[in-house]
C-alpha cells in the first residue's frame, strides 16, 4: 500500500494566514476524491495534507484541519519567523523528499512564487504556474491519473494543459480566488507531525533590516465582496469619480481594466485580470468594459456580474447576469439614485 | 571591478497577439518581439550601478538566433558583452530545463570573470511564470531577492547588496551576501535613452553565440525537451460560459432597466449586497 | 564615452520609400551612408491603401521578384465603384494591361514592404540608424544658413556628420520647413487625411466576395459617391492575401468646416449597405491614419539647398486621383541619390549640383505628371457633385435599366435624365464633365 499525498502550502506572515491557503486546500480535497477510487481499487491511500513554516504558528496548522487538511507537516524554527527564499525552500525540500508527495500546490502570491520556483528546481521536478483549473485526469500512457493543470497561455488568448509525467511532485501554483474557500469544519480531526529545520541563521543568507509599510491606498480588491469596475468606456480618468461613487454607494471597492492602468487613470492596485488581481465578489459590476478574454478571466467566478456597455455586441455580456445596453454616464447616476432610495427605505 | 550579469529573453509584444476568428490559432504573423520589459529594466539597473562603480555588464539570452536583436538592444542599452546561447537542442525547455542552460552559462561566466550581481527580470511577459530566476538562484547556490524594486547599496568591499523588494503586504529592506540574484521589477530603474553611439555600436556587434558545441558542455538529459518535465498535453480555447439576460436601458429607459436587475439580483440573493448592506 | 565624431559620406532621413531608394543608389555608389529612421523598424508606422507600382521597383532592383518581396496580390482588376445611398456601381477593368507577368502593381503592407525595401538598401551597403528621430541640420560655420554638413537627432551625443542629406520624411515636412525650403506648413486645403481598417478574413471568402480566382488575383478599386458623406474625398478597398485595406481619404479643410470626426465617416462608408457584407465577420487588425499631400504642383518645396535635397511626400510629389505617391517617391529618391553621387564625384554640394536633382525630375515623369495634374486637388472642392450626384446618378440609371417596370423604355430614360437634370441641369453636367477633364489633362 502506497500513500498519495496531495500538498498544499500554508502560507502565512506573522500568524496571518493567506486565505488562498484554504482555497487550496478546498481544491487538494476535490483532487484527492477524482483519485479516490482508483486508489482504493490499488489498496492505496489517499491524502490531503498541509505544509507549514513559521515561528509560533501552531495554531494555523490546527486551523488548517478544519479547512480539510488529513495532516499538517508543521516545522516551527525561529529562522522561519520572517518568510526568506532559502530557509524555506530548504525546509520544504527536506521534508518532501521524506514525504514524496504526488501533487503540490502553492498560492501564487508573492510569497508563493517566489517559493515555487525553488522548490521546483530543488526537487528537479515541473512546475505550472497560474493554474486557473485543475483536475486530476487519465493521461495515454499513464499507469495513474495525472494532474491536468490548465492556465492561460499567449496573452490568455488560449489555454493550455499542461502535464508532468515522470516527475514528482507535480506542482502548480494557483492564484488567490481563482478557487471557492471550503467550509470551515470544527469538527474535523487530523495530525500535526512536527519536523526541524536543518537551516542556522547564517545559512538564511539574507537578513531582513527593515519593513516598511506603504502610506498609499493599499486597496485588496481580492477579498471584496462588491467591486465595481471602469474600462476605457469611462473616457478620461475623471469617470473614476463616478465608478467611486456606486462603489462607495454600495459598500465596496473599485476595480479597473488595464487600459485605464496603463493610461494611469488609476493605480495598478485597481486592476482586475490575467495581469492583475483575480477576483469573485458576491457583486462585480463593469462599466465600460468590453470584456477582453484577459479581463473576463479575473472576474468571471464572480457570483452576480452586472455589465453597462452602450456597444450591444460587447463580448462582457456573454459573462454578464445582467447586461444594461447603455450609457455609463446616464445608468450609472440613477443607479446611485436607486440604491440610496432602497437604503433609506429600509433603514 | 564590479561585475553584472543579466539575462534577458525576447518576448513577443503581448499586447499585440490576435487570435484568427476562424482557425482560433494565434497570429504571430507581425506581432513586434521586444525585450521582455521587466529584464529591460533590470539591465537599466544593472548599466546605473556598472556606471556608478566602473564595471562591465553582461548579457545572456538562450533562444533561437532572432534573439540577437535582443542582444544588440542591450548593447544599445549600455551591456558590454552579449552571448547567445543558442542550439536546436535547446528547444521546447520548459522552466526547469531553462534554468539549468542559464545558471550553467552563468557559472562558466563567473569562473571566468567573478559575478557580483546577477540580474533577472520578475517574469517574462510570455509566460508569466516567475520561475526561471528562483531556479538558477537554487542551481548555483546563491541567495535570491525577488521583486526588487530598488538597490540602496552595493559593498563590494563587504561583498553585501542592500535590496528593497515589494510584497504585497509591506516593502522588506533585505541585506544579502555577493554574489547574489535579483529577479526585478519596473521600477528598479528607468529604461534610459541611449546616446547615438551606443546605438551604432550595438548596431554593429556581434554576440558570441554559446552552442552544443562549445565553449561549455551541457548534459543532454537536462536541456531541451528531454530536461523538461512539463508537457502542453492540451491546447484551446477558453470555453464560453452561458450568457446572462440582455436590457436596453434605450430602448426601454433607464428605469427598466435597473428594475430588471434589481430583480435579478434578488433571485440571485445578491440584493442586500448590492445595496451595500448586511447579507 | 567616445568623442569622435560620427561621420557618413551621405544621410538620408527617413527610412520610407524614398529614403531607402535614395539609400539604395549612393551605397552602390560607394558611399558611405546613414539611413536614419525614427521608427523602431523601417515601415512601422507607414501607412498606405495600397498598390505599388513595380516599374519604380524595378528600376532599382530588376531581379525584385527573386528577393521575395512582401507583397499581397498583384492587381488583376482595377476601376471604380460609385457608391450610391443604398447602391453600388463598379466599374472596373481586369485582363489586359492588368494580366502582365509580373504585374504592373502588386497590393502589400507598408509595414512589411517598407522593412524588406530598407533591407535592400542594407544589403547594398546601406547603415540603417533605426529608432533615431532627425531634429535639426548642422549648418556651415555654425550659423543657420550655411551649407547643411549633417543633422541632429533626438539622442544623447547624436550628431551626425555627412556632406550631403536627402530629406525623405514624409508628409509632416518638418525638416524641410527648417531648411527653409518651403516657408509654411501644407495648408489643410492641400492635404488630404486618409484613414482605414485592415480587416482580416480567410483568404476564401475574400476570394468569393470579391470575385477573385485564387490569391494570385487581387483587387485595386478608388470608390466615389457615398463614402464621404458627399465631401471632397474618395474611398479605396485593396485585397490583401488574407485581409482587406479599406478606408478613405478627405480633404483635411473638408474635416475641419463640418467639424467631422474621421473615425465616424469611416465608419458610416463600412457600414453602408453594399459595403458591410464585404468585410462582415471580419476581425479589425490595425486602425490607422495618414495625411497625403494632394496640393500637387503647387503646394512643393525647393527640392534643394546646399547640401541638402528633398524627395518624396516631403515635397508633395503624389497624383491625387491616380493614387500614385509611392512611385514617385522611390524614383526621385533614386535621382537625388544619383545626385548625391555627382556631387561626390565632384566634390561640390553647392546648391548648384544639387539642383541637377530638379533636371532628373523634370526629365522624367514626376514633374510632368505632377504639372500637368496640377489643377487637379483644386477640382474636386470645386465639383463636389462628383462626390454625390453622379454617383447616385449612375446607380439609380442602371438601377432603372435592369428593372422591368412595365412602362414604354422612352418614359423611363426621360426620367433617368430628369433625376439628374433635376439637379444638375444638363449643360452643367456637360461642363461638369470638360472641367473634370481639364484638371486631369493638365489643360
Ligand atoms: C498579456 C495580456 C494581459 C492583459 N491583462 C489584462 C488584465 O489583467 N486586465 C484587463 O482588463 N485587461 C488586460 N489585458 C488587456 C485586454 O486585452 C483589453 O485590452 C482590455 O481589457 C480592454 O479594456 P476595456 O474593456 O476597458 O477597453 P475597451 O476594450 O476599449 O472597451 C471599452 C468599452 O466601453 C464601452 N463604452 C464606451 N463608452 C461608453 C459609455 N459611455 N457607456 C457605456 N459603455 C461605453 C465600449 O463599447 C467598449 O466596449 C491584457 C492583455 C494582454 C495581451
Ligand atoms: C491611405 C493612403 C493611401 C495611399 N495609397 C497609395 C497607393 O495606392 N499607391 C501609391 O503609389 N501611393 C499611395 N499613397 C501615397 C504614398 O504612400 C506616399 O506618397 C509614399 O509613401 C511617400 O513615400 P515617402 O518615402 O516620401 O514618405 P514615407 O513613406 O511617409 O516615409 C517617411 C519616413 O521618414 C521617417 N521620418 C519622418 N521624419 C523623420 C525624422 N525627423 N527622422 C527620422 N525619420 C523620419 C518616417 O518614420 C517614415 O518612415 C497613399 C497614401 C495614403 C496615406
Ligand atoms: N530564454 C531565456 N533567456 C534568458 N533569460 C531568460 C530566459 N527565460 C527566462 N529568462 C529570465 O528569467 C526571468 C523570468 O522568466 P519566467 O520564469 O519565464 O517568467 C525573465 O525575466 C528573464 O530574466
Amino acid at each position: 500500500m502506497t500513500t498519495r499525498r496531495f500538498w498544499v502550502f500554508l502560507e502565512q506572515e506573522l500568524g496571518h494566514v493567506h486565505p488562498v491557503s484554504w482555497e487550496l486546500l478546498g481544491v487538494a480535497r476535490v483532487l484527492a476524491s477524482q483519485v479516490a477510487e482508483e486508489a482504493a481499487a490499488a489498496g492505496d491511500e489517499v491524502v490531503v495534507e498541509g505544509v507549514l513554516l513559521g515561528h509560533q504558528v501552531r495554531a494555523i496548522a490546527e486551523m488548517a484541519i478544519g479547512y480539510g487538511a488529513d495532516r499538517v507537516y508543521l516545522m516551527d524554527d525561529p529562522v522561519l519567523e520572517h518568510y526568506r527564499n532559502c530557509p524555506f525552500y530548504m525546509g520544504i525540500e527536506a521534508i518532501a523528499t521524506k514525504y514524496e508527495p504526488e501533487v503540490f500546490l502553492i498560492g501564487a502570491t508573492t510569497l508563493g512564487r517566489d517559493l515555487a520556483g525553488a522548490i521546483a528546481t530543488s526537487l528537479g521536478t515541473g512546475l505550472t504556474a497560474d493554474c486557473t483549473k485543475l483536475e486530476m485526469g487519465d493521461v495515454k500512457g499513464a499507469s495513474q491519473k495525472l494532474l491536468l493543470a490548465t492556465r492561460p497561455a499567449f496573452g490568455g488568448n488560449i489555454m493550455a494543459t499542461i502535464v508532468c509525467r515522470r516527475h514528482r511532485p507535480q506542482m502548480s501554483s494557483v492564484r488567490p480566488r481563482v478557487f471557492p474557500a471550503p467550509a470551515y469544519d470544527p469538527e474535523a480531526r487530523g495530525e500535526i507531525v512536527e519536523e526541524s529545520l536543518d537551516v542556522t541563521e547564517e545559512g538564511a543568507r539574507a537578513c531582513i533590516l527593515e519593513f516598511i509599510h506603504a502610506k498609499e491606498d493599499t486597496v485588496d480588491i481580492e477579498y471584496s465582496d462588491v467591486i465595481v469596475s471602469g474600462g476605457r468606456g469611462l473616457g478620461g480618468p475623471d469617470g473614476f469619480a463616478l465608478i467611486k461613487e456606486l462603489a462607495d454607494a454600495m459598500g465596496g471597492v473599485v476595480g479597473s481594466s488595464r487600459p485605464c492602468v496603463d493610461a494611469g487613470w488609476i493605480s495598478y492596485a485597481h486592476q482586475v485580470g490575467q495581469s492583475g488581481k483575480t477576483v469573485r465578489p458576491k457583486v462585480y459590476v463593469a462599466a465600460g468594459i468590453s470584456g477582453a478574454l484577459q479581463h473576463k478571466v479575473g472576474m468571471q467566478n464572480s457570483d452576480f456580474i452586472i455589465a453597462i456597455n452602450n456597444d450591444p455586441n460587447a463580448p462582457i455580456f456573454e459573462v454578464a447576469d445582467v447586461g444594461i445596453i447603455g450609457d455609463l454616464y446616464e445608468v450609472i447616476p440613477a443607479m446611485i439614485k436607486e440604491i440610496k432610495a432602497r437604503k433609506e427605505a429600509q433603514a | 571591478m564590479f561585475h553584472a550579469l543579466v539575462a534577458i529573453k525576447q518576448v513577443p509584444d503581448t499586447t499585440n497577439i490576435r487570435i484568427d476568428p476562424v482557425t482560433g490559432n494565434l497570429v504571430r504573423e507581425g506581432v513586434p518581439a521586444i525585450m521582455n520589459p521587466y529584464d529591460a529594466h533590470a539591465l537599466a539597473a544593472a548599466v546605473e550601478w556598472k556606471r556608478k562603480l566602473n564595471g562591465r555588464v553582461t548579457v545572456v539570452s538562450m533562444g533561437p538566433n532572432s534573439f540577437i536583436t535582443t542582444i544588440r538592444e542591450a548593447i544599445e542599452l549600455g551591456a558590454d558583452r552579449g552571448i547567445l546561447v543558442s542550439d536546436r537542442k535547446f528547444a521546447g525547455a520548459d522552466t526547469l530545463a531553462t534554468s539549468y542552460v542559464l545558471a550553467e552559462v552563468i557559472r562558466a561566466i563567473h569562473e571566468q570573470d567573478p559575478l557580483d550581481l546577477i540580474f533577472f527580470g520578475k517574469q517574462a511577459i510570455d509566460g508569466d511564470t516567475a520561475q526561471v530566476g528562483p531556479g538558477v538562484a537554487v542551481r548555483l547556490d546563491m541567495p535570491i531577492v525577488t521583486y526588487a524594486v530598488a538597490i540602496r547599496a552595493v559593498d563590494l568591499d563587504d561583498a553585501t547588496v542592500v535590496v528593497e523588494r515589494k510584497t504585497e503586504r509591506w516593502t522588506e529592506v533585505v541585506e544579502t551576501p555577493l554574489p547574489a540574484l535579483l529577479t526585478c521589477e519596473k521600477d528598479i530603474a528607468e529604461i534610459p535613452f541611449a546616446p547615438l553611439p551606443d546605438l551604432i555600436r550595438s548596431l554593429r556587434y556581434e554576440p558570441e553565440v554559446w552552442t552544443m558545441d562549445g565553449p561549455i558542455t551541457f548534459d543532454t538529459e537536462m536541456i531541451g525537451v528531454r530536461g523538461s518535465p512539463t508537457i502542453v498535453y492540451q491546447m484551446g480555447t477558453p470555453p464560453l460560459p452561458e450568457p446572462g439576460e440582455k436590457i436596453s436601458a434605450r430602448e426601454e429607459g433607464i428605469e427598466a432597466a435597473l428594475a430588471f436587475t434589481f430583480k435579478k439580483a434578488q433571485e440571485a440573493g445578491v440584493l442586500q449586497t448590492m445595496i451595500g448592506g448586511a447579507q | 564615452m567616445n568623442n569622435e565624431r560620427i561621420a557618413f559620406d551621405a544621410i538620408v532621413v527617413g527610412a520610407g520609400l524614398a529614403g531607402s531608394a535614395a539609400a539604395m543608389v549612393m551605397a552602390r555608389g560607394g558611399l558611405k551612408v546613414a539611413l536614419i529612421e525614427r521608427g523602431q523598424k523601417p515601415g512601422g508606422k507607414n501607412y498606405f491603401g495600397g498598390a505599388i507600382y513595380t516599374h519604380a521597383i524595378a528600376d532599382l532592383v530588376p531581379d525584385y521578384m527573386d528577393r521575395r518581396p512582401p507583397f499581397e496580390r498583384p492587381v488583376t482588376e482595377a476601376g471604380f465603384w460609385f457608391l450610391g445611398k443604398d447602391g453600388l456601381t463598379r466599374m472596373t477593368v481586369q485582363g489586359g494591361e492588368l494580366n502582365a507577368q509580373p504585374a504592373d502593381a502588386f497590393i502589400t503592407l507598408r509595414a512589411n514592404f517598407d522593412l524588406w525595401w530598407a533591407e535592400q538598401a542594407q544589403a547594398a551597403g546601406a547603415f540603417l540608424i533605426p529608432k533615431t528621430a532627425v531634429v535639426d541640420f548642422i549648418r556651415e560655420d555654425n550659423g543657420q544658413a550655411g551649407a547643411v554638413i549633417g543633422v541632429i537627432t533626438d539622442r544623447p551625443q547624436g550628431e551626425v556628420y555627412a556632406p550631403v542629406v536627402i530629406i525623405c520624411e514624409g508628409v509632416n515636412n518638418i525638416l524641410t520647413q527648417k531648411l527653409g525650403l518651403i516657408n509654411r506648413d501644407l495648408e489643410p486645403a492641400q492635404m488630404a487625411l486618409a484613414f482605414k481598417k485592415v480587416i482580416s478574413l480567410p483568404m476564401e471568402t475574400i476570394n468569393a466576395r470579391f470575385g477573385l480566382a485564387d490569391d494570385a488575383h487581387g483587387l485595386a478599386v478608388s470608390v466615389l459617391g457615398d463614402v464621404s458623406l458627399g465631401l471632397p474625398g474618395m474611398g479605396f478597398v485593396y485585397t490583401n492575401k488574407a485581409s482587406v485595406s479599406i478606408g478613405l481619404g478627405v480633404m483635411l479643410d473638408t474635416l475641419a468646416e463640418y467639424r467631422l470626426r474621421p473615425y465616424d465617416i469611416l465608419q458610416r462608408y463600412l457600414d453602408h449597405p453594399a459595403i458591410a457584407p464585404l468585410i462582415k465577420g471580419g476581425q479589425l487588425l490595425e486602425y490607422g491614419g495618414h495625411l497625403i499631400p494632394e496640393g500637387g504642383y503647387r503646394a512643393m518645396p525647393k527640392l534643394c539647398t546646399d547640401g541638402a535635397m528633398v524627395a518624396g511626400d516631403a515635397a508633395a510629389m503624389v497624383n491625387a486621383l491616380h493614387w500614385e505617391g509611392t512611385n514617385m517617391a522611390i524614383i526621385a529618391g533614386k535621382l537625388a541619390g544619383e545626385t548625391a553621387l555627382e556631387a561626390h564625384s565632384r566634390g561640390d554640394f553647392t546648391a548648384k549640383v544639387m539642383s541637377r536633382y530638379e533636371d532628373r525630375l523634370s526629365e522624367g515623369f514626376i514633374l510632368k505628371d505632377l504639372r500637368q495634374y496640377r489643377g487637379f486637388s483644386r477640382f474636386l472642392e470645386t465639383h463636389p457633385q462628383f462626390m454625390d450626384v453622379y454617383p447616385n446618378f449612375v446607380n439609380g440609371a442602371l438601377g432603372q435599366f435592369f428593372t422591368a417596370y412595365g412602362k414604354p423604355k422612352k418614359e423611363l430614360f426621360k426620367g433617368m435624365l430628369g433625376s439628374l437634370t433635376n439637379q444638375r441641369g444638363l449643360a452643367k453636367a456637360a461642363g461638369d464633365m470638360v472641367a473634370m477633364a481639364r484638371s486631369v489633362m493638365g489643360w
